[in-house]
């Protein structure tokens, strides 16, 4: 287990490490040097050499890489080209809303989804043909538009919550709440979908499980094959799933925000990549992938504690 | 972005078997016909076909009939709903809605289709390398695509938008790049299946290379995972594009797009709701109509029956029971009086079993169990000879159940007992014992707590007693260090073990009565002895009646007192044990005999043994005569005509086959080496059959 543990967290950081070359690399082929999107339109030529010098934008690759992994290791990511503030104060200060987002949009489809799946997968029939179709529906609608719908019903015909707009938690809980209602529900709607069809599929296959016989042939009530034992079995897929659907609504809270102005992390991606600001963006893309790198990290070995076979070796 | 970067999850796993079958030489066309019958019997599946292939053909041909042209500007109907000159209404600008969705459309499944392309193409190319590259080379390829799955794709996409701008086709090629280990994943398994088939190991002897074999052997059978996995792919990646538009990352503005005109539709949500519906349910429906194509390809045919069927299914089936028992009035019966209850009798009377489409599996089969008696249930695989010893505890496979006939327990019918009653019967009464010990454990619980909670369940025993109870029963099966065993895992156990801890399991309730299906065939010879010895003791103890399921006749001279040797979903003799080892009547009971190496004595042991040339028939082909006919030596025309069960003659045993009492004259056995042609007869409904005393 331990060295299961050190492999897998070598495996993250090395991870961690090829995205921060990526994103170096990709911010260099961004157009435009940093002295002329800083400077804006109209700067002299002079003017932007000088800013381009001062950031070390024409020294060897490596050295500039070497030189931004070590300020990032301490926590510097650089300073924004557009509004000169530090990049690791902006991303801070974000990351608590697009964690909020994530981590409840992911708690909500997982409750959801679990529940519809073990439904369709227990109750079968036309339950089961209704909660499918139902799925495969909500599968098949894009967030932004539910994020419409919703705000059309709850915010504009009737005020429940907000529309836009986040209250920090430190402000008001309960408006922090209220402010992340809707995002978070937009979010949940394809994730639970997802984990619904996921959970389904799995407690059909625990059900079909041999041991499932010997529990009935020993008279084990019907709720604990169900409840205790079969979802038991299906619970290592079901979690691989809700780690997945963890990755996929963190980058989703990018459309989350921008409908619902949500200052996290995806809104910031996005406009450090309409502007063109190099250290934003590098700096948003390892943040993200540290955060989703580690969750993943953390829901996989919860998986392998979940595995008996696992767990032992 | 949207929901997953990874394609959705549908009813994918279960691809892999399902294609893996049928991927011989000509497997690319039976494939794709297989694939066709399952897409057109599938409405959804079909309306998306034409959802998708109308919405083709009128983008492309959108300029010769569109009403409006995307740019035009209707001041006078500025969001508008819909109109008789605007059948979708118009934006912000007075633009025809309906004029801009059909003018999107081609670039978006055109983009789309890129994404698919390089997806599914480089995941195939990635999974067919690793499959058939070696361990090594797997391992590589497999770490790297965990790493790309563990990425957060959408910021990485818009990190690729700040380099290269908003060039969609770009984005769409690198976002395939991105799903392309996901794909990886989902194929990379069914394409090891198919590398390790018998006939590619074949391919290889004969000197194809293994680009040969990737192409003509493995290709070919991972078709319909492919097709699967486009259809999802294109689906995910027509949501991400629209979600790109939407937050302003879509084709430059004058242009159309889906994403971007629910953007625009977001900001008049106020004043103009309706302007959202049009392109977003094109948008839904579009991506709907790819998933059911996808999902339609994706479902595996028939995928195992579950032991514990939905809810709905034992609605149904509670509802055949009661028929069951509406149809046989209580036979509460003469032979039991009230005292008798107690005893454990068993009495089958013309059990008949089917799957719920008609198909029958069991046909009148009749058998008793006097109770401390042991009886075997003899034949080959497909005989019916488990579906009638899971009857008994009412524990049938989802779709299949008694069709008729009556079980007898202390006078008491079973089949017509519902299945909430049967939970007072089973483990208590009736156990059961099933073939593979390893799978009949529950792999997620320690072996203490499975038998701690079945032995307070069924004994009423407290959490301390119920703990003595497992350390004596597992010493009582025999095994020596019972208390560590109890912390164990069923994985961390050998199979032998595992058969003990099933027993012990079994033994908890004080069963009167042990179904045992098979619980010696997937064990070492070594340990059979030792099982069948540990089923002998409480038989011998506690007067405990077992029903014992075999192909074995080993077995059966070992443990059983009486035997029932089933063929085809039939009884064809049944008796004691010693008379029908000794003296057997039907030629398909001295056929099994004459094939068991066991039965023959080693100073007789002939040359060769016998066998039984052919298979049992599938129940759809069962003859209304004698159903052993086809393989049987000495078929003959009388064999065409339906026989009963009549007394052998043999103590009180029961033979079904119209020539057993000549046989038994004539003492003809069951030839073991080349039957001369004259005896062996080719069966064919329409032939006139010799019997063997024409030929004499």
């Amino acid at each position: 287990m331990a060295l299961f543990i050190t492999k897998r967290l070598l495996m993250a950081l090395a991870t961690v490490l090829v995205v921060a070359v990526l994103a170096f690399l990709l911010v260099h082929a961004i157009p435009g040097s940093p002295g002329a999107v800083s400077l804006g339109a109209g700067a002299s030529q002079e003017a932007i050499d000088e800013v381009n010098q001062r950031l070390g934008w024409d020294d060897p690759l490596l050295t500039q890489f070497i030189t931004w992994l070590g300020s990032a290791v301490q926590g510097d990511l650089g300073i924004s080209l557009i509004d000169g503030r530090s990049v690791s104060a902006d991303l801070a200060s974000r990351l608590p809303v697009t964690a909020s987002l994530a981590a409840g949009a992911t708690i909500l489809s997982a409750v959801l989804g679990i529940a519809l799946g073990v439904t369709a997968a227990v109750r079968g029939g036309v339950l089961d043909q209704a909660i499918g179709g139902f799925v495969g529906l909500l599968v098949a609608l894009p967030a932004f538009w539910v994020g419409v719908l919703f705000v059309y019903l709850f915010a504009v015909q009737s005020s429940i919550f907000p529309a836009t707009g986040y209250v920090p938690f430190e402000v008001s809980p309960q408006d922090w709440a209220l402010s992340l209602a809707l995002p978070v529900i937009t979010l949940a709607v394809g994730g639970a979908a997802f984990i619904a069809r996921q959970t389904r599929a799995s407690m059909l296959e625990a059900l079909q499980q041999e041991h499932i016989r010997t529990l009935r042939a020993t008279a084990t009530p019907t709720w604990k094959i169900l409840y205790v034992h079969a979802l038991r079995y299906a619970s290592l897929p079901i979690v691989a799933g809700i780690a997945l659907q963890f990755i996929g609504l963190f980058g989703g809270s990018v459309i989350a925000e921008q409908l619902f102005a949500m200052p996290g992390l995806g809104q910031a991606v996005q406009t450090s990549v309409s502007t063109h600001d190099a250290p934003a963006v590098q700096g948003v893309v390892v943040i993200a992938t540290v955060v989703v790198v580690a969750v993943n990290l953390v829901l996989e070995l919860a998986t392998k504690f979940l595995d008996p076979k696992l767990r032992a070796s | 972005m949207i929901p997953s970067m990874a394609p959705a999850p549908a009813d994918q796993a279960e691809t892999t078997t399902a294609a893996a079958a049928p991927a011989r030489n000509a497997g690319k066309a039976a494939i794709t016909k297989f694939s066709k019958h399952r897409l057109f019997t599938s409405p959804g599946a079909m309306a998306g076909l034409v959802w998708l292939a109308a919405l083709v053909t009128a983008s492309l041909t959108a300029p010769l009939w569109l009403p409006f042209k995307t740019e035009d500007q209707d001041f006078t109907a500025v969001l508008s709903g819909p109109t008789a000159a605007h059948w979708l209404g118009t934006d912000e600008l007075g633009r025809d809605i309906l004029s801009r969705i059909f003018a999107a459309a081609a670039g978006t499944l055109g983009t789309s289709m890129l994404t698919v392309i390089v997806g599914v193409g480089l995941g195939t190319i990635l999974a067919i390398l690793a499959a058939g590259a070696g361990e090594r080379a797997e391992g590589v390829i497999s770490r790297v695509t965990e790493v790309m799955m563990s990425l957060p794709g959408t910021v990485i996409i818009l990190a690729v938008i700040g380099a290269v701008g908003t060039n969609i086709p770009v984005v769409m090629a690198i976002l395939g790049i991105l799903m392309s280990a996901g794909i990886y994943r989902v194929i990379l398994g069914q394409a090891k299946s198919l590398q390790s088939q018998l006939y590619v190991d074949a391919a290889k002897v004969d000197g194809a290379g293994p680009l040969r074999i990737s192409l003509r052997h493995v290709l070919p059978g991972l078709a319909n995972t492919i097709v699967v996995q486009a259809a999802l792919i294109f689906a995910v990646g027509m949501l991400i594009q629209a979600g790109l538009a939407f937050i302003g990352f879509g084709p430059p503005i004058p242009q159309p797009s889906w994403g971007g005109m629910i953007q625009g539709a977001s900001q008049h949500v106020y004043d103009a709701p309706w302007m959202m519906v049009p392109t977003g349910a094109v948008l839904a429906l579009t991506v709907l109509s790819a998933n059911a194509i996808g999902n339609a390809l994706g479902k595996a045919p028939n995928t195992a029956a579950p032991h514990l069927p939905p809810a709905a299914a034992r609605r149904q089936r509670a509802k055949a029971v009661a028929a069951i028992a509406a149809a046989a009035p209580v036979h509460v019966t003469d032979d039991a009086s009230g005292g008798d209850a107690a005893k454990g009798t068993l009495s089958v009377r013309n059990l008949s079993v089917g799957v719920d489409n008609g198909v029958r599996l069991v046909t009148d089969v009749s058998f008793d169990v006097e109770q401390g008696t042991v009886l075997g249930l003899v034949g080959e695989s497909g005989c019916g000879k488990t579906m009638t010893a899971l009857s008994l505890l009412g524990l049938l496979p989802s779709g299949v159940s008694v069709t008729g006939g009556q079980i007898l327990w202390n006078g008491r019918n079973l089949a017509a007992t519902t299945d909430k009653d049967m939970e007072s019967v089973r483990g208590r009464e009736i156990a059961l014992i099933s073939q593979e010990p390893m799978r009949a454990l529950d792999p997620m619980f320690t072996v203490g707590y499975q038998l701690t909670a079945t032995i307070r369940r069924l004994r009423g025993m407290g959490k301390a007693e119920a703990g003595a109870e497992a350390l004596s029963l597992l010493e009582k099966v025999g095994i020596v260090d019972a208390a560590r065993i109890l912390k164990t895992y069923p994985h961390q156990i050998s199979g032998g073990m595992a058969q003990r801890v099933a027993i012990a399991l079994a033994l908890s309730g004080k069963p009167k009565l042990l179904v045992a299906d098979e619980p010696t065939t997937a064990l070492d010879v070594t340990v059979q002895a030792e099982i069948l010895s540990l089923l002998r003791a409480p038989v011998k103890d506690t007067g405990m009646s077992v029903v014992m399921v075999t192909h074995d006749l080993g077995v059966v001279a070992d443990i059983c007192d009486q035997v029932a040797v089933m063929y085809a979903g039939q009884v064809v003799e049944n008796g004691r044990t010693a008379a029908i080892l000794d003296s057997p009547r039907h030629p398909y009971t001295l056929a099994l005999l004459a094939a068991d190496p066991h039965a023959n004595h080693a100073d007789s042991m002939p040359e060769r043994l016998a066998t039984i040339s052919g298979q049992v028939p599938q129940p759809k082909d069962w003859p209304t005569g004698c159903r052993f006919t086809a393989r049987c030596q000495f078929a003959g025309s009388a064999c065409l005509e339906p026989v009963p069960l009549l007394p052998s003659g043999a103590g009180d045993g029961l033979v079904r086959c119209v020539k057993a009492d000549q046989l038994a004259v004539e003492g003809m056995d069951w030839l073991a080496t080349d039957v001369p042609a004259s005896r062996l007869l080719q069966v064919t409904p329409k032939q006139t059959l010799l019997t063997k005393k024409d030929m004499a």
